[in-house]
Formats: structure tokens, sequence, C-alpha cells
């Protein structure tokens, strides 16, 4: 590979006497318009040559307020939310009162599961005058309506583009508070990746809510949850760490404040998704002394056993992880074996299945040789953003599986429509947020189930989720029906020219000057 | 940090617009998600990126989980606005936007919908959108965030139809525009829609219906060739009605809602009729001939009434135009007692006197309900503590509540509904009574 030519690949130090954190795309170079080989991306990558382009064509696809941020900190147990926006920015989280209900209590769900959101549903007159008077006035009635522990401010391209005094409202308010007051910078317009938004996310939760560790917990492990784990992965990863002695401290979904506040006191950081859990770990090593490791994600059985051990040496348990290891493959192994010997027999000439899924660039160093493990192949795949927070395990992935294709776009329906028709894997892994692309006459199923499914089917971490997502994929390959009756009985949305073009990216603009 | 210190309690006052989860989004949604309902139309937001996949989270979804077609959610053009554009101005992007989507996405009329970013850089959306001229039909709509809610969005939209699109046509006899059920919001929209066409239909009208129609675009340009306009809402669609009026001098008939079960409906019918000066002894042979057939049915229902629930308190909570109908059929018709009703969709102070009436007056029961126009969803809850209903119709939002906090029987009839999936379910016309009851009773009726 080429040697590293960059001045830097990515920003280490985390300053938390800033109000906010730097955009992914200042400290990490991130982009999300590329499409070539993910071997052409890594020696752009290593040699300062990966720029941000334009496109002509572009489909809405999320913000940093609006990409789940919103739905994630809702779920945070005992506090409030103030989003200090237009009306329009919070209504996502109108499901606030169903996301976890559908758990039963028996699972952990607790009786008294209640949650809370104001807005200040910003107006005319706001942008003329100004209203951080009123942002206090609303976090004051926050305070006297729910008593919460903590009062998350979440800010929007409107109250960014007035210039709003956010610190100052806040500092002038807390005396009078009860709950601590947590501004989060997410305002739309400050960048094009929806990761500087989690970012935002936890460098408020280091500067205001993780309290300086009162004892050392040795037998306590951080784990930052993605809204694409399931709550069965929780049970599952908390049944692990059990068996090794361990407890997990579970941020930010369906945490209670104290959660947040002793991340300090934890042994060691482990990821799901290394490059959502980033900042959050480096600030926490950074602070308080809490080490961390990126990889691998406790996906598949290989990425398990990793995790398992990191969190070992970490913890003093390394003993422990190997006994655990063993007990759950002599349990798991005879499983993986049966998935993988179906997976042979698909194709009548003993070719591998294709897919082809859209995932966090997290996922996709997890999910690949995840993959590869079942005897699935994976030679392209689509990934929201790039940025250098991967590139040393980009590498490796590329030498694991070989090299594949990469498309990377931020949910860019026409784009991920137009791959699934040009490269017609086997199997497409889906969302709802790659628009038509279901419509098609091979397989389609889902890249992951939701936070809230409490299904034992629905699991996709460790070894009892590798077994279970590894089932659930060879159940796709039984149903086509959904994906060519639409795809024959209704219209198409794109016109027939576009999928005779080999790129993509044949919007990408050519004329409009390169950003970094 | 110090001991909390008692907060004047007048947010109310100062600030009105200060409210936990209003059941509604911004103009820009308003008016994304009404162009979404018109079929051949493709929406071009000139917004942040975040702008559309919001409403699809926070409107399609919250509309008894819909998905958002092919012009909607994650498919809808966006020029996804970042600081540079706030500095240097967002017209070259949409340009560019405006542009590749006439080239790449099928469709008949591209709507630019603007929202809070190039209203506060100050984007010369109308001088973008003109350039287009001869090359596609393309309008545009002024929307910002900051600007209002998913009602005005609405009207705005149909706004920009009437002032930018729309021609003079010849009027036609019997021919109607039916307004006021707004996409999406109102959940039920695409079957009351449907209802109210077909209904019409049995007496000899025409209705445009504009939504869910296909050649959505061609049915934008007959509105001009209605003779009437009905606007089934208090406050909804009465701005478009009086725009039309303006321009095209149609005259309009106003109802509360849309009508729900026989007794609504069959004087929904006889108005039309008496407007649109339809033989009296046509729409009776037909009311007659649909009512026999509706109560026949209707009789299936009456033991799970009458053992299950009978005259049950009942609260509701929803927008207008859902619970004025369904208060109205179940007081009316089944034997409902109406304790509270609870309006949260902010109708302007012209209308609510005509809700209060149509909830009191037009309420056959013994007792008639408090009526609370209330948009917080904090203070809706605290408005339903200490009273003695039995059954409570209303949003997802008040599901768990009614479950957990106050024990009773619960349904989701209106904005936000997650927690049903409503294509073009609805409770409109003759048979929407009897639907109701079967969604309804399905939650309290055990075994008989």
């Amino acid at each position: 590979m080429t040697k590293d030519q960059t001045p830097h690949l990515v920003n280490a130090e985390i300053h938390l006497g800033d109000a906010t954190c730097p955009n992914r795309e200042e400290r990490a170079h991130g982009i999300n318009v590329y499409y070539g080989k993910a071997s052409e991306l890594l020696r752009d990558a290593r040699s300062g040559n990966l720029k941000q382009v334009d496109r002509k064509f572009q489909q809405t696809s999320g913000c940093t307020l609006n990409f789940y941020l919103t739905v994630r900190v809702n779920t945070i147990r005992d506090a409030a939310i103030v989003y200090h926006a237009p009306v329009g920015c919070s209504c996502p989280s109108l499901g606030y009162r169903e996301l976890f209900q559908h758990i039963p209590t028996s699972m952990g769900m607790p009786e008294n599961y209640d949650l809370h959101w104001l807005t200040t549903s910003m107006n005319e007159k706001d942008m003329v005058y100004g209203s951080t008077d009123k942002l206090k006035a609303t976090v004051l009635e926050a305070q006297r309506r729910y008593d919460p522990k903590a009062i998350f401010i979440l800010t929007s391209c409107a109250s960014g583009i007035i210039g709003e005094d956010i610190e100052g409202a806040v500092n002038e308010i807390q005396p009078q508070v009860r709950a601590r007051i947590v501004p989060i910078h997410c305002e739309g317009i400050r960048s094009r990746l929806v990761q500087t938004g989690y970012d935002a996310f936890w460098h408020a939760v280091l500067k205001y809510l993780v309290k300086k560790p009162q004892k050392k917990q040795k037998d306590l492990v951080n784990v930052a949850s993605m809204l694409s784990y399931t709550w069965q992965d929780r049970l599952e990863i908390k049944r692990l760490l059990g068996k090794m002695g361990l407890r997990v401290n579970y941020v930010p979904e369906f945490a209670s404040v104290e959660q947040f506040e002793q991340l300090s006191e934890a042994a060691v950081t482990a990821p799901l998704c290394p490059t959502y859990t980033d900042y959050l770990s480096r600030g926490l090593e950074q602070e308080y002394g809490v080490p961390f490791f990126m990889y691998p994600s406790p996906m598949g059985f290989s990425g398990t056993d990793g995790w398992l051990r990191e969190i070992g040496k970490y913890t003093g348990k390394e003993k422990e992880a190997e006994a655990v290891i063993a007990e759950e493959h002599r349990k798991w192994d005879p499983k993986l074996k049966a998935i993988q010997e179906e997976f042979l027999h698909i194709k009548p000439n003993g070719e591998k299945v294709e897919v082809l899924g859209a995932l966090g660039q997290g996922r996709l160093l997890a999910q690949v040789p995840y993959f590869d493990e079942l005897g699935v192949k994976s030679s392209a795949a689509m990934c929201q953003d790039y940025d250098n927070l991967i590139i040393d395990e980009l590498e490796k992935v590329i030498q694991q599986v070989g090299d594949f294709d990469i498309l990377v776009n931020t949910f860019q329906a026409a784009e991920q429509t137009h791959i699934n028709r040009i490269l017609d894997p086997d199997m497409t892994l889906t969302c709802p947020f790659q628009g038509s692309a279901y419509k098609r006459l091979k397989g389609v199923t889902r890249v992951h189930a939701l936070r809230g499914d409490p299904n034992l089917w629905a699991q996709q971490s460790a070894y009892a989720g590798a077994v279970a997502y590894g089932n659930f994929l060879l159940q796709a390959f039984k149903s086509k029906s959904l994906q060519q009756t639409m795809k024959e009985k209704t219209a198409d949305n794109y016109k027939a020219w576009y999928f005779e073009q080999d790129n993509p990216l044949y919007f990408r603009d050519n004329d409009e000057p390169v950003v970094s | 940090m110090t001991e909390a210190e008692p907060v004047p309690q007048d947010i109310e006052i100062r600030y009105p617009e200060v409210v936990e989860a209003p059941r509604w989004t911004c103009s820009l949604g308003g008016a994304y998600i009404t162009s979404t309902g018109v079929y051949g139309v493709v929406p071009i937001l000139h917004a942040g990126a975040g702008c559309g996949i919001a409403q699809l989270l926070g409107v399609y979804y919250a509309a008894g989980e819909n998905a958002a077609g092919g012009q909607g959610g994650t498919s809808t053009p966006c020029s996804c606005l970042i600081e540079k554009h706030v500095i240097f101005g967002g017209e070259d992007k949409l340009r560019k936007l405006i542009d590749s989507t006439i080239q790449l996405m099928e469709g008949e009329l591209y709507v630019v919908i603007s929202g809070c970013v190039p209203a506060l850089i100050g984007d010369d959306v109308e001088s973008v959108v003109r350039e287009f001229k001869g090359k596609a039909d393309v309008i545009f709509v002024n929307t910002a965030g900051f600007k209002g809610n998913t009602f005005d969005g609405y009207e705005e939209f149909l706004g920009a139809v009437i002032d930018q699109y729309l021609e003079p046509r010849k009027k036609k006899k019997k021919v109607v525009n039916i307004l006021g059920v707004v996409p999406f919001q109102h959940v039920f929209w695409k079957g009351d829609l449907n209802i109210a066409k077909n209904l019409l239909a049995k007496i000899g009208v025409e209705a445009n219906i504009i939504f869910t129609q296909f050649e959505g675009v061609k049915k934008l340009k007959e509105i001009p060739e209605a003779e009437l306009n009905i606007v089934l809402s208090t406050w909804n669609g009465h701005k478009a009605a009086g725009k039309l009026k303006e321009k095209f001098d149609q005259d309009y008939l106003t109802f509360p809602s849309p009508p729900i079960g026989p007794k609504q409906t069959s004087e929904f019918l006889r108005s039309v009729a008496k407007k649109l000066k339809i033989s009296k002894k046509e729409v009776e042979r037909v009311i007659e001939e649909e009512e026999r057939h509706v109560y026949r049915f209707t009789e299936y229902l009456t033991d799970a009434i009458i053992i299950g629930l009978p005259h049950p308190y009942a609260a509701f909570v929803g927008d207008a135009n859902t619970v004025i109908g369904i208060t109205k059929y179940l007081a009316n018709e089944v034997g409902y007692l109406p304790e509270v009703v609870q309006i949260t969709d902010e109708p302007p102070e012209e209308a609510r006197e005509w809700i209060r009436r149509e909830l009191t007056e037009n309420i056959e029961s013994a007792i008639k309900p408090d009526i609370i126009f209330e948009k917080d969803t904090f203070r809706i809850r605290e408005n339903l503590r200490n009273r003695s209903f039995q059954v409570m119709l209303g949003t997802s939002l008040e599901k768990w509540p009614a479950a957990k906090e106050f024990g009773v029987a619960f349904l989701s009839v209106a904005f936000p509904m997650y927690d049903r999936v409503i294509v073009d379910r609805n409770y409109a016309g003759y048979r929407g009574g009897v639907a109701l009851l079967e969604d309804l009773l399905a939650k309290y009726v055990g075994p008989l």
C-alpha cells in the first residue's frame, strides 16, 4: 500500500473547552461521495487525494440532527429534550412514546418508562429578534414539568444561522435549574456527514454529563449501542459479559443519566460500531484514562471472539474470556456450520451467493468479514460515508476478503437503485432509505432489525446473533414474490436512460470547486 | 447547581408556541407531504439535507406507518444546503438540482418547496424557477419551517398551484372539488377522499378529489372546472377555497368534517343535493337504500356493544377534522357519553365557535363534553386526569398513558398514529361507522 503522505489522518485530540466538536470532514477527512474500488478509495485516502465533491442531483438523506440523533436522545430515560428549532425538525420524535413499548417488562423494560420533549417552535419573530429568552423559558418549563436529571438542548439550522448564543443562555440559566443542561450543536447545515451529529452528541455528554470518577469500577464495560442493535442484542451481550464476571454500561439508548455520569469509572469502552463510539471513547481516555479499543465489533464469530478477548485484556479476564469463547463455540459452531452448508447449496453451480448492503462505515467493516464467514460474497458495498477513522481497518478487510466496489453515499436512493440494477446481486440488504431499490427480481431483505425488536430471530450480535441473522438471510433466499410483483406492477420513478449509464455517480458535479 | 427555584408558570402566555410534542410538522413539511399526494408531482426540496427524511420519520410513518412512495422520503430531490450555501447562496445549487431532476425523475409537474435556510439567506427561488419556463412545468412554494405548520403548508401548496399553474376553464355542471382533507396529517385521507367521491357519484355528482388520482396533475388543472368546492373541515382548505372563489368565482360549501356513519352521511348528501339542485326524490332513494343496508349490518354489532361496554364515558383527543365526526357518530348513533374532547390542531378563533357548536348542539346525548383546545401533549395528559371515561380515542401519543395510567380501552384514530397501519382504512360514509366499531370494539370486547 502507498505510504501515508497526508499531513494528518485524524485529529485525535478532543477540546472539551469548545462548544462543540470539529466536523468529521475536518477531524478525519470524511466524505460522502465516492464510487470505485475499495483499494482505490484507500489509496486516495492515504495519499491525501480524497476530496469531497458535490452532486448536481441529490436526495434528502439526513442531517446531523435528523439522522436518528433525535430518536437516540429521545430514549434517555430520566432526561427531557428541548428542540431549539422550527417545529418540523422535531417531528421524528413523535414516536417517542412507542419506541421501546413493545418490550415486555419481564425483559427489562421499566414499568414507568416515560419520555418528554418540548420544542421552542421558532417562528418569524424569532428570526428577527432572536429567541434565547424563549429558550431559557422553555428549559425552565422542562424543569418545572418533568424534574428530569438532564435537559438536552438540540439546535437547528435556524438557530445556527441567526447566531443564537446557546452557551450564554445555558450558563445563565443553569443555576436556576436542578437538571444538568446539555446543549448539543447539531445544526443541519454544519456538516454533510451525519456522523458529525454523533460526535456533537458525545462532545456534549463528555463536557456536561460525565462526572469525575468517584471510584473505578473494574468490572464495568462501557458499550455504546446503535439503533441497529436490538433489545435481544443487549441481553445477549449482557449475558456473555456476565459470564466473564463483568457488567455492561449501555449508553445512550434507554440509559439513565446516572449511567452517563459513570462512564468515567469503567474499565474499558468497547465498540458496537467503532466510528459511532470513537469520539466518546477517545474523550473518556483523554479525560479520565478509560482505555478503549475500536475493533473488532461483536459481529460474526471471529469478530465476537476478538471483541471478548479485547475486553478480557482490559479487565484482567483473559482466562474467563477464553472459557466463554470455548463454551459458546461448542454451542453455536454446529449451527454456523449448518448455515454455511446451506449457503453452499443455494446456487446449483456451487458459486457463492452475492449480497449488496447499505451500511454505516463501521458496520461495513464488521459485516463484510461476517458474510465471508457465512460463505456469502460481498463484491460491492455501499456505505453512508467514509472517513480516515477506519483507514487501517479498511486495509485489513481488503486484505482479508479481497477488493470490492464501494459506493459512498448517504442514502442517495437513485444511486442505490442504480447500483442494485447494474450489479444485480443475489440479495440486496435494504432499508426504507433506499427508495425503490427493493423492486427487483432477485432477493431482498432488511439489512438489520430495529432496536425495539425483542424477538430472538431479530438478534444480530455475538454468536447467537450471527446464527440468527444467518438463518434470516437464508430465509430471504426462499422469498421473491413481493419485490417481483412490485417491480412488475408499479411504475419506475427514474427514467430508463439513467440505468444505461455505467456510473451511479452520473450527476457528480465536476464544475463545482472541490472542497475538502 | 443549586436547588431548583420556583418557575413562573406563565409560559403559555409569554410563548404560546412552546409545546411538548405538537401533532404537526412545519409548513415545508405540510407542503411537501401534500405534494406527494398528487400523483405526477415531483417535489424538489430547497432545504437542509434532513428536512425530507424528517418528514418520512415524523409524518409518513406517523400516518399509519406509510411508506413515502417513489417521490417521497429519500427519493425526494433536495439541495441539501450546508454552510457554504449560507455564505455564498444556494441558487446555483437549486438550478442544477431542478435541471437534473427534470432529466432523471418521471413527472409532469415539479414543485420547488423551500425551507428555512433559503428564506434566511435570501435566495431568489422565484427567479431560478422562472428560468425553466418552456423546459418543464415548475412552480415554487415559498414555505419556510419557521413560517407555519402542516396546515399552513397544505394551504401554501394549493395556493401556489392556484396562483402559478391554474388557468380559467369552462365550468361543468355537477362537478365539485373536495378540499380540507390534508394528506397524511389526516391519517384516513386516502379512504375519506375516495369515499366522498363514490358517495357523490351515487347522486350523480362528479368529485375531483385531486389526491390519490392517476393523472393527478390533470386533476389539478381541472380544478377550475368545478361549479362548487366542498370543504370537509371547519378550517382546513378554507384559504384555498377563498382563493378559488376570488380567482375562478367558485362557490363553496363547508362541512365540519368528512361524514362518519349514516346520519352524517345522509345529511351531507342532502346538503350537497340541495346546493346543486339535484332531485330530492332521487337523493332520498339513495339514502334509503344505503341506510337500510348499513343499519341491518349494524345489528351484527349490538350484542358486542351492549354486553361489552354499553353507553361508556368516552374521552377524545385529536385534530378537529377527525374528532368531530367520530364523537358525533359514537354519541348520536352508538350511545357513547362523550365526557371530554380535546382538539389538538389549534384551529383559528373563528372556527372554534363552530366546533363548539358541533360538539354540543349537534350531540344528542344527555351529557355534553368538556371541549378543550389543547396542543400540548403534557397538558393533554393532565386534562385527562380525575375523570370517569372508560374508553379513549386518541393518537399513539395517548396509547401508553391510556393503558398504564388510565387503564382504559383505547383506539388510535388521529395523527400521529405509529401503532396502526393504514392504507385506505377509513370511517367515512355509510359503512364508516361500522368500520370504526369493528376496530374499537375489538379493543374491549372479550368472548361473548
